[in-house]
């Protein structure tokens, strides 16, 4: 991916969570303070189970662009810095993954 | 050569905070503990789909004085980085360059996050 691709990307992405971010936050807060079977009731909404998917994704690809550049700035030996981004791009596609199957398979 | 007495530059012990140094570091540091609010998230999701059981025990963690403690962080920092964010996004579109417009809309940042970190916390936990 080019830099400035991935600049505009990463742009994209922080527009797409800003809303995301702030509904997740509100439900996470009051669910907190609820049983189990009200958080189970709560993603029996298809729109709430598709939004924190999407949330998770976009999330993660956000993650991983901003990790790749905290390393470029901070790590200055070239195979750390490698395996590093090899760790933020496995961590970036294995959550939203699970997330995916949890929702969809076991909620 | 004589040891050049030139100021190292920048250097953290002498350096002389701004806000617009002190906002950028935050902002990424509350980046990386959102990565970590997220990971409470998942853990959250995939307690719930594990069992009942399960699920209340992360409850009970959540709802400690520890677990308030960490959550009530983690809302002010997605305040801040959501809001630091679209300071970002405005500079990025080339608003907002001039220092006195800089240090004026850090300062309404800064303000407004723990504001909102507030109302969040009282509206989402029903405490109004």
């Amino acid at each position: 991916m080019n830099a400035t691709r991935k600049w505009i990307l990463h742009r994209i992405s922080a527009i797409i969570l800003a809303p995301l971010f702030v509904w997740l936050y509100f439900s996470f807060l009051s669910l907190s303070k609820k049983n189990y079977q009200e958080a189970i009731y709560f993603f029996e909404n298809p729109l709430f189970t598709i939004l924190t998917i999407i949330l998770f994704l976009v999330g993660f690809f956000h993650i991983k662009i901003s990790l790749n550049e905290i390393f470029e700035d901070y790590i200055h030996n070239k195979k750390i810095k490698d395996v590093a981004n090899i760790l933020a791009l496995i961590l970036s596609i294995i959550t939203p993954v699970i997330i995916l199957i949890l929702l969809i398979y076991k909620i | 050569m004589k040891d050049n007495q030139n100021p190292i530059s920048p250097h953290l012990q002498i350096y002389r905070w701004h806000i617009s140094s002190l906002l950028s570091i935050t902002h990424r540091i509350s980046g990386v503990v959102n990565l970590l609010a997220l990971i409470l998230i998942f853990f959250w999701l995939l307690t719930l789909s594990i069992g009942e059981n399960n699920y209340e025990l992360f409850l009970l963690a959540i709802n400690s004085f520890f677990g308030k403690f960490i959550l009530i962080g983690f809302t002010w920092s997605m305040c801040f980085h959501v809001l630091s964010g679209v300071r970002h996004l405005a500079w990025d579109m080339g608003y907002g360059f001039e220092i006195k417009t800089a240090n004026i809309s850090g300062i309404i940042i800064i303000i407004s996050s723990l504001v909102v970190t507030i109302i969040f916390w009282l509206l989402g936990r029903g405490l109004v």
